[in-house]
């Protein structure tokens, strides 16, 4: 082989990895004065406070979406390389994973302990809850009595063999549901829960507009367990959807209620921009505005329910406790694959 | 078949020439069989790093073992039935219309699973299908059946064309009723075919994550991701990821062998005389492909297109619909220029400098056909992310490989390389090495003789494979889910996550996109085959 062809071998090669940077270079730049969000509430067209905050403050945001749980890890594994600046999650186990690992900054902030309730926010300010997510029972009205079923429990009556209907075992939503009944039930208690769950056969589909949908259906689905707005959602397309909710455990400790919630990253170089958005995103007009658009509750309880939830009613709440449940959400993936929740 | 032979015959003593030295292109060969094959090596060394990782998932494993082996049964069976059924029909049958249903039988070739399953998931109620049902083994057996079935029927009907009619004469004339000397003697004929069609359908089983992660089967792709994104363990998804391989690799052996004995199984015979179909079993002939056809292709095409205009119309449309679609022609654009570059190295270091040692470089290189994306992913992203690290420690120049498309673009090649190198070295080997000496002969060097004669000469051969990577790249879901930079959303991911979210109105448009980008290799792929028919 010529010494020539050697050189141009070595610049072809040397070309094609210049061109994949360059290429790297237009797909990925992002501007520098951005202040970057991972945000897992981006599948539902929740840009527009970005953008507001955006107009009104002079700082550019760019968003990046993704699930929750991969949100985490990219921000674990980028370590203090991170380009992210904010995090909000769409359920509390990755705020409390983030919070575990040191990747979010404590907040000191008056407006923020105003516009967040105690117990919707980390007592040391590394994260704030936005909005609220019910839960809860829901029932075909065409078949299914609202006094028939009353608590989570109850779902485990025989009543109710071949006739439940669940989102599958792998919903990030699920998982926390069952580590906060571990940590506020114990473990044992929680496993006798989900044992007569699991007696009932119950028909696991793949997402909660999944088990809405079968229950408008019929099809084996009579009862189900699901997030409110996703009724919301369905309601506000078809306003005689014959589904609803039962606010389930309200004479015990309430509806069992998630939160999606915002926390500056530790790695930021703009703390102080993070800081103005993160109190922008919490403050109840903005709260609203997210309610609004995906029909949850606001974390203040002064946050007005869309017309479409609010004819579910009033109810007592029963947040999640965060670090509780956070703690056993190993055990709870545990338990569900123990008593077949797949 | 005479150039095959004359190339064949004058490779040895090149070979002994070489055997001496490592030069040049020997070197290149190794070293893009290392960088492409590299990344791979962490999947058994993850045993050693962390040998009890997997105890942590009890339950998982054999979860997944049961799962995937009734997957590969079920759709063993349904693509060995329907593929050769089907193979059979066009091959020893002659009715109206045939010409038209042998082609059109191909088509489902470019549905991807998880959009036969977006069409299937979001259309089941209309039509009186329980989600249930459609989200159950027997509903994933069906999806992967009817959107792998052609591997096998492509496989079987060339057999059969190829097999002597003069064997199943015979077997009439001792006696034997047509189906049964098909059943006895075409069949078995075809058999390596057969079996060489139905490990290629069951290696993209296991390679898919999208079909089975929308049906909820617990199978090792879905595994790797739950341990991943559920329990954030990687060293747990690296062991799953090499026992999905080993399974893969189990298969791909199987498909390599059969295929060999192929070779020598084939009579070369011109095919036997069709029996014509009359009335009745005329029109069903025709109507049952021509129904399935439409169930596979064409029901998802106009469903798609309907949920597309909703969605248009409703303002459902993701909102990154135009980043996605633009990444994805952009990913799958400069796919082509790498994938296919990479495989013309390849395939010409091991022509300019044939021995042993390249032959060897360009199995290990292939390789990762056999991988699944998935695993790929966490194989890629392992070593990256350390290098990555002590890149950005020592230079402080960011994270630039697992932060941006880098990670992608090492896992399509290593995911894609052996299907753009097949049709770049099936375009070399046409070319007679005579040419080669003779341009050398006038003064040029190895590269100026790629250049001038070689790459003008297999221009068809890199357009093939240039469209293969693109149609591969753009409908790929797992590697691209788990690699993607921020911001690099494609079409294939907008489906997948809309789909998650059972907004199928949403995930309709860039399914479309993906489904018609994909139909035109495979009307390539027809237009070719139909030539060499006539």
């Amino acid at each position: 082989m010529s010494r020539r062809s050697l050189i141009a071998v070595a610049a072809l090669g040397a070309l094609l990895v210049v061109g994949a940077f360059v290429g790297i270079v237009i797909a990925t730049s992002g501007d520098d004065d951005e202040l970057v969000v991972y945000s897992a509430r981006s599948h539902y067209g929740e840009e527009k406070p970005f953008e507001t905050f955006s107009d009104e403050e002079g700082v550019e945001t760019r968003i990046f979406g993704g699930e929750a749980p991969e949100l985490y890890e990219r921000l674990r594994s980028e370590g203090d390389d991170t380009d992210a600046d904010v995090l909000v999650t769409v359920d509390a186990a990755n705020l409390w994973r983030a919070e575990q690992a040191g990747l979010l900054r404590p907040l000191r902030s008056a407006a923020l302990d105003r516009g967040v309730p105690a117990g919707l926010r980390d007592p040391k300010g590394r994260w704030y809850g936005l909005t609220v997510r019910a839960r809860t029972i829901m029932r075909s009205t065409e078949r299914v009595e609202p006094n028939e079923v009353t608590t989570y429990e109850g779902l485990g009556d025989p009543r109710w063999k071949d006739r439940l209907c669940l989102r599958s075992g792998t919903s990030d939503y699920n998982i926390s549901f069952v580590a906060d009944q571990i940590a506020k039930r114990g473990e044992p208690a929680t496993k006798r829960m989900l044992e007569r769950w699991m007696d009932n056969d119950p028909t696991i589909l793949g997402s909660d507009v999944d088990v809405l949908n079968a229950l408008a259906d019929g099809d084996g689905c009579d009862v189900g367990l699901t997030n409110t707005y996703y009724l919301g959602r369905e309601i506000e397309e078809d306003s005689n959807f014959p589904v609803a909710p039962v606010w389930a455990d309200q004479e015990g400790r309430g509806t069992h209620v998630n939160l999606s919630g915002i926390g500056v990253v530790a790695a930021t170089d703009r703390a102080g921009q993070a800081r103005r958005l993160v109190e922008y995103l919490a403050s109840p007009e903005q709260q609203q505005v997210l309610a609004d658009n995906n029909h949850e509750y606001g974390a203040d309880p002064d946050v007005e329910p869309t017309e479409e939830i609010a004819q579910f009613g009033r109810f007592k709440r029963d947040p999640i406790d965060v670090a509780g449940a956070g703690r056993h959400l190993d055990d709870a993936v545990r338990l569900m694959n123990q008593v077949g929740w797949k | 078949m005479e150039v095959t032979t004359a190339v064949r015959g004058g490779r040895t003593p090149i070979a002994r020439r070489s055997r001496t030295r490592i030069d040049g292109w020997a070197a290149t060969t190794i070293l893009v069989a290392a960088a492409v094959a590299g990344p791979l090596v962490v999947l058994p060394a993850s045993f050693v790093a962390s040998p009890g990782a997997l105890s942590d998932f009890a339950g998982l494993l054999p979860d997944a073992l049961v799962a995937t082996a009734i997957l590969l049964v079920g759709v063993g069976a349904g693509t060995l039935v329907l593929g050769t059924g089907l193979a059979a029909l066009v091959s020893f049958f002659d009715f109206p219309g045939r010409r038209w249903i042998e082609w059109a039988l191909v088509l489902p070739l470019a549905m991807p699973g998880y959009v036969f399953t977006l069409f299937a998931l979001g259309s089941a109620g209309d039509i009186g299908l329980g989600l249930a049902t459609v989200r159950s083994s027997l509903g994933a057996i069906a999806i992967f059946t009817l959107v792998l079935y052609p591997y096998v029927y492509l496989l079987a009907r060339a057999a059969f064309l190829s097999q002597a009619g003069d064997l199943l004469e015979a077997a009439r004339g001792l006696g034997m009723s047509r189906g049964r000397a098909l059943l006895r003697v075409a069949v078995p004929m075809a058999r390596p075919a057969i079996i060489g069609g139905v490990a290629l359908a069951l290696m993209e089983t296991l390679a898919d994550f999208g079909t089975v992660n929308l049906l909820g089967m617990q199978t090792f792709t879905n595994a790797i991701y739950k341990v991943w994104f559920g329990a954030f363990d990687r060293d747990a998804a690296l062991q799953l990821g090499t026992m999905l391989v080993t399974i893969t690799l189990l298969l791909l052996a199987l498909e390599r062998f059969t295929r060999g004995r192929a070779r020598y199984g084939q009579s070369g015979g011109r095919g036997s005389e069709s029996v014509r179909l009359r009335g009745v079993a005329a029109v069903a002939a025709f109507a049952g492909p021509l129904l399935l056809v439409t169930l596979v292709v064409l029901a998802p095409l106009v469903q798609l297109g309907a949920w597309s205009i909703d969605s248009i119309r409703d303002g459902l449309l993701a909102p990154e619909f135009a980043t996605a679609a633009r990444n994805s022609l952009l990913l799958a654009g400069m796919s082509i220029a790498l994938v296919v570059g990479v495989a013309l190295l390849l395939a010409y270091g091991r022509r300019a400098s044939p021995s042993r040692t390249s032959g060897a470089a360009v199995r290990v290189a292939t390789i990762g056909y056999g991988v699944p994306g998935s695993v790929v992913a966490v194989a890629v992203i392992v070593p990256l992310g350390w290098l990555d690290h002590r890149l950005d420690d020592a230079a402080g120049v960011g994270l630039l490989l697992t932060g941006t498309v880098v990670g992608l673009f090492v896992a399509y090649t290593v995911r894609f390389l052996a299907l753009a190198f097949q049709s770049v070295d099936t375009g070399l080997e046409r070319v007679p090495r005579s040419l080669d000496e003779a341009a050398r002969g006038l003064g040029s060097d190895r590269l100026d003789v790629l250049a001038r004669v070689h790459v003008p000469l297999i221009a068809p051969a890199l357009l093939t494979a240039g469209l293969l990577v693109f149609t591969e790249v753009m409908k790929e879901l797992p590697a691209t889910l788990l690699l993607r930079p921020l911001g690099g959303d494609t079409l294939a991911i907008a489906v997948w996550q809309a789909t998650t979210e059972s907004l199928y109105e949403t995930a309709a448009l860039p399914a479309l996109l993906i489904v018609l980008v994909g139909l035109i290799p495979v009307g390539v792929l027809i237009r070719l085959s139909r030539r060499v028919a006539s």
